[in-house]
């Protein structure tokens, strides 16, 4: 079954039941309750969150392992009662990008990662400690020196 | 605002399902105890305002910008094993 969404960005699509993603307590400070988990380009870095009723609500997202191969999210246990996922390592996680002039200037929020399971999001707050707006090549420029 | 006076020990009621606990009191500092549903996030507020102002930059972004740039090159589709566990 595909849904329609409206975005100011992309216009009118088509997204497939799987890419709807429930966020029973949206996005912390902006809210939102569904979103569609948009892939754009299949051989690109980022993917959207489009929501699914305010048309101009989207936030590009990545996955963290791909510029930070050590990064780790942990989650208090109050938290991970809450979300009902024991261990991070079970969920999708995405990060939220804060994208700018140049991709030098990217960051990504290490701080408050995203955890999907079983298409139910969840915007946490990292027990490890992590960089609200890590620059998005910082981790594999340290990988590499 | 509503403001209430309280001593240690004491605790105000949020409708029936939240409790606040002031638990100590030193000096400057107080440590409060919040007890409520779990659907009810609770963030200092710092964090909290932090991690919006974040998002509300993020949902800025212009898709020109992003598209067209693949990941790296190392990247790792599968998470090591030990990803998301505490040392």
């Amino acid at each position: 079954m595909e849904h329609t969404v409206n975005s100011t960005r992309f216009g009118t699509i088509e997204v497939p039941e799987e890419a709807m993603i429930d966020f029973p307590a949206g996005l912390i400070g902006v809210g939102g309750r569904r979103f569609a988990l948009l892939t754009r380009e299949q051989s690109g870095a980022f993917k959207w969150l489009q929501d699914a009723e305010q048309d101009d609500l989207a936030l590009p997202v990545t996955d963290p392992f791909a510029f930070f191969p050590d990064y780790e999210v942990c989650l208090s246990d109050d938290e991970a009662e809450r979300i009902g996922i024991e261990d991070p390592a079970e969920a999708d996680v995405l990060v939220i990008v804060r994208a700018a002039e140049a991709l030098e200037e990217f960051s990504v929020n290490l701080l408050a990662p995203i955890l999907i399971s079983r298409r139910v999001g969840h915007q946490v707050i990292n027990e490890s400690p992590a960089p609200l707006r890590a620059p998005l090549l910082s981790g594999l420029a340290e990988k590499a020196s | 605002m509503l403001t209430i006076t309280r001593r240690p020990g004491e605790r105000i009621m949020i409708g029936d399902d939240i409790v606040i606990e002031i638990v100590e009191v030193a000096g400057t500092t107080v440590r409060v105890g919040i007890t409520a549903p779990r659907s009810r996030l609770i963030y200092r507020e710092e964090l909290w305002e932090r991690v919006k102002q974040e998002n509300e930059e993020a949902a800025r972004a212009d898709p020109n910008r992003i598209e067209g740039l693949a990941p790296p090159g190392e990247r790792r589709t599968k998470r090591g094993k030990d990803a998301g566990r505490p040392e």
